[in-house]
């Protein structure tokens, strides 16, 4: 009897040994228990329903701060832009008594917004890609929307309004997300290149410029011959000059799935009239100037800035850039 | 096989199969019909309570997250991609749970970091969120992972004593539970049978020897 006591023991001493041991892995894998999964680069930070949220709020907000005044407008605004394009909607408003009114912005109740790309990837900075159409009939709008880090919102940072007959070709599919190209490689042309160039090119007195990167364009035509325009009705009171530069961090190329990219970009003009010794410009028809600086005259010199933001279309590995979208705000004067 | 060992054997597998039974009818109570298992803590650490994705996305199950304030102030809830609740968090105070206690139903919590955490909320990297007074549940699905989920209070009081609840649902363990119960029962049964058999036919052939060696005497 001693004998099958010590064997039974010793059966189940050796039987729930070995099982507890194989148990244990055996039970996480019966329930299905795992590593936590890598992160996948190659994905879209976030859902399509989340992009679309954050879109509905930023154009909420922009029509809430268009259509409002006071502190919740100012408050509004601050929701729905940053940077350039903050700056850009606080001067529209401000200038709306005198140009087209904010009930013609764009941005006033557009259909739904349209989501065109949503960023990949876990790096920041991030951007979205959107467009709007204010009314049946009128050109669509692009809007750039930025989030530089984890803990700030995306805001609109960049809108333009597309060139007749323009298109934009296909991103990736949205649950993969596009990624920003950050050094311009596989591009026909670098961005921030292209874009330096662009600006570059429609200086005022004109430079040359050869072999461009980029096709001619009605906008930058148009401002060429407006600046040539201003320095004509001003000459013999006061020398003018229009200077482009591109405002640093504002170019952000958004891979297409073509191999190209849309690339965003703002650029600051500054339009510079030096007054001749003892003229006096009368500034009164300008009622931008006098709205943003207060001068009705000016005897030494005058200067408006203005808010240029361009997207072109940037092939795959060769060609020439279009451009797709642009357009421009003043947003400063200032005279003595 | 020899009547001693067999009846060894049986005795063994009556024992594991009572043993079956008896976890198998357990687990099948604490899961219950909806095959649901909760794991609770308190922390009364201030700041916030972070469930990263080695818990949260252990399991290919959604995870609700129940949270409940002492004070019955503000609860917030939310879970992001791990590297941009990460960025968000930074090195401010954070109560990490860092297991997960079965059948015990108790969680750990790890205290990390100094420093008030700024309003989380606004960011958009939070793919879902929930809000309430005293109390707010969450239902984190699975497929993005890894993903963290971010416990903190909705307003600017700072969060302090507050229990957090994880549950997994899933209805088949309640019925794998009461399967393991019967077969382990059936086990024991037959076990118990057979070793009860082996020791009336190991008495009656120790009889039958007696008598014999009687009659030849």
């Amino acid at each position: 009897m001693t004998r099958v006591v010590r064997a039974i023991a010793l059966s189940i001493v050796a039987v729930v040994g070995s099982s507890s041991v194989a148990g244990c892995g055996a039970a996480r894998a019966a329930l299905g228990i795992h590593e936590a999964p890598k992160a996948n680069p190659a994905l879209a930070p976030l859902t399509v329903e989340q992009a679309e949220r954050i879109l509905t709020r930023d154009f909420a907000a922009a029509q809430q701060g268009a259509t409002t005044t006071g502190v919740a407008a100012q408050a509004a605004l601050s929701t729905a832009y940053a940077d350039q394009g903050l700056r850009a909607a606080k001067a529209r408003i401000r200038l709306a008594a005198i140009q087209p009114s904010a009930a013609d912005s764009p941005l006033l109740t557009p259909e739904k917004p349209l989501l065109l790309a949503v960023p990949r990837g876990f790096g920041y900075p991030r951007v979205m890609v959107a467009q709007t159409v204010a009314a049946e009939g009128s050109l669509p709008v692009l809007h750039l929307l930025l989030s530089p880090d984890a803990s700030t919102p995306y805001r609109i940072t960049a809108s333009a309004t597309m060139m007749p007959a323009s298109t934009v070709k296909p991103f990736d599919p949205l649950n993969q997300g596009s990624p920003l190209v950050t050094d311009g490689k596989g591009l026909a042309v670098s961005d921030t290149a292209m874009l330096k160039a662009y600006a570059e090119a429609m200086a005022f007195p004109a430079k040359p410029v050869t072999a461009p990167p980029f096709a001619a364009d009605p906008f930058s035509s148009q401002v060429r011959v407006r600046a040539a325009a201003v320095a004509k009705s001003v000459v013999t009171q006061a020398k003018f000059s229009q200077v482009h530069k591109v405002v640093p961090h504002s170019v952000y190329a958004v891979r297409q799935a073509d191999g190209g990219a849309l690339v965003f970009g703002v650029i600051l003009r500054t339009d510079s009239f030096a007054v001749k010794s003892g003229q006096a410009v009368n500034t009164v028809a300008n009622k931008a100037f006098v709205l943003l600086s207060g001068k009705k005259k000016v005897t030494k010199s005058a200067s408006i800035t203005t808010v240029e933001f361009v997207v072109f279309s940037v092939p795959r590995e060769t060609g020439r850039a279009t451009l797709v979208a642009a357009s421009e705000q003043v947003v400063a004067g200032s005279g003595s | 096989m020899p009547a001693p060992a067999r009846r060894a054997l049986g005795a063994v597998l009556a024992v594991l199969g009572l043993a079956l039974a008896a976890l198998g009818a357990w687990t099948a109570l604490k899961l219950g019909p909806a095959g649901e298992v909760h794991f609770s803590a308190t922390s009364k650490a201030t700041g916030a309570i972070v469930v990263e994705p080695g818990i949260l996305n252990s399991l290919n199950l959604p995870v609700r997250i129940k949270a409940t304030r002492g004070d019955g102030g503000a609860v917030w809830l939310a879970a992001a991609p791990s590297t941009d609740a990460g960025a968000v968090l930074a090195k401010s105070a954070v109560s990490t749970v860092s297991g997960v206690h079965f059948p015990a139903g108790t969680l750990d919590l790890r205290v990390s970091g100094t420093g008030s955490l700024h309003d989380i909320s606004t960011a958009d990297i939070w793919r879902v969120s929930s809000k309430g007074a005293g109390s707010a549940e969450l239902l984190v699905g699975q497929g993005r992972g890894p993903e963290t989920a971010v416990l903190t209070s909705g307003d600017a009081t700072a969060l302090t004593n507050v229990t957090v609840t994880l549950t997994w649902a899933q209805r088949p363990w309640f019925f794998e539970a009461l399967a393991a119960a019967v077969i382990g029962a059936i086990v024991a049964a037959f076990a118990l049978n057979d070793v009860s058999n082996s020791r009336r036919t190991a008495r009656w052939a120790h009889a039958v020897r007696t008598r014999r060696s009687r009659v030849r005497t």
